[in-house]
């Protein structure tokens, strides 16, 4: 296949396809007690604050479709939740996303790219503590 | 000789390093930012600034708005200089401010570690030192890091 004919293809199925990306991530959570709850707004429930959390996935996406190294907003939530549970929060609030987006156009333009786009995942949030009844105010936070 | 052999073992533990370094970026890392709590809710304790990442406990004025950026250098994927922690930024720099403008606290912070280090990428720079050492040219690896945090001033009115 000559390389115009490669380029024609890409150009035709870029066009076809749009230049929109979208990624959805389904979390879905409760304030059970048993899983760690996300929300990206605040809680009306009175609660501790166990600190700031981060976390930034990084690797190579492959074709613009194979990514081994998970840095899309799925993989992003899924590796927060144990470690709100390793802070001993019950959740995390006032959450904060942001991920590389590739259109079509520059998933298929990938191939001249050794075919790998870097990836990128990156959640923000507050890891709290939701207070129980009749529990005691801890020493001052600041 | 002695040196000879010892230039040998440094040269053939850089390549290992970089090798391992070149594998790792298919399997992916992450990298975790953690920073210290800020203010509970209800803030019972009443003392210092009023620091969160979501509203206020009870009713206030906004003094206007503030964005702190910390920066730092991370060298030879060990090390790290400057003030790009994020409790240096928030629980520091941040309440300042606050203080500075009369606030009591300041709400609805972001925060963002725009480039933080993988354990990879912390390999690869401290790979690329010895590398770089072991082949005479003495240069030490650093890397930019950056924290930006921003949020809304507050004076309680009751």
């Amino acid at each position: 296949m000559s390389r115009g004919l490669v380029v024609a293809v890409a150009g035709l199925t870029a066009l076809l396809t749009g230049c929109t990306a979208v990624n959805t991530a389904y979390i879905p959570t409760a304030r059970n007690g048993r899983d760690p709850f996300i929300t990206s707004g605040d809680i009306r429930e009175p609660y501790q604050s166990l600190g700031l959390l981060q976390v930034t996935r990084k690797g190579v996406i492959i074709f613009g479709a194979i990514d081994p190294a998970g840095t899309d907003l799925t993989a992003g939530f899924q590796e927060m939740l144990p470690r709100v549970r390793e802070m001993g929060g019950d959740g995390l609030i006032n959450v904060r996303w942001q991920q590389t987006q590739y259109t079509a156009l520059a998933r298929v333009f990938s191939i001249f790219l050794l075919g790998m786009l870097p990836g990128e995942v990156t959640i923000t949030g507050e890891v709290v503590r939701l207070r129980r009844a009749g529990e005691p105010a801890r020493s001052p936070s600041l | 000789m002695m040196e000879l052999r010892s230039k040998r073992l440094q040269g053939l533990a850089a390549r290992r390093l970089l090798l391992l370094a070149a594998v790792v970026p298919l399997v992916g890392c992450s990298a975790v930012v953690r920073g210290q709590r800020l203010s509970d809710r209800p803030d019972e304790t009443s003392r210092g600034v009023y620091l969160s990442t979501g509203g206020a406990p009870r009713p206030y004025q906004t003094l206007g708005f503030v964005q702190v950026t910390g920066e730092g250098r991370t060298v030879a994927g060990v090390v790290d200089v400057g003030d790009a922690g994020l409790d240096g930024v928030i629980r520091g720099t941040l309440a300042q401010e606050a203080s500075k403008l009369g606030g009591d606290g300041v709400i609805h912070i972001e925060f963002l570690d725009e480039n933080p280090q993988t354990d990879y990428e912390r390999l690869q720079q401290a790979a690329q030192t010895v590398n770089s050492l072991a082949s005479g040219h003495g240069q030490v690896e650093q890397r930019r890091r950056t924290v930006v945090v921003t949020g809304e001033i507050i004076k309680f009115t009751q």
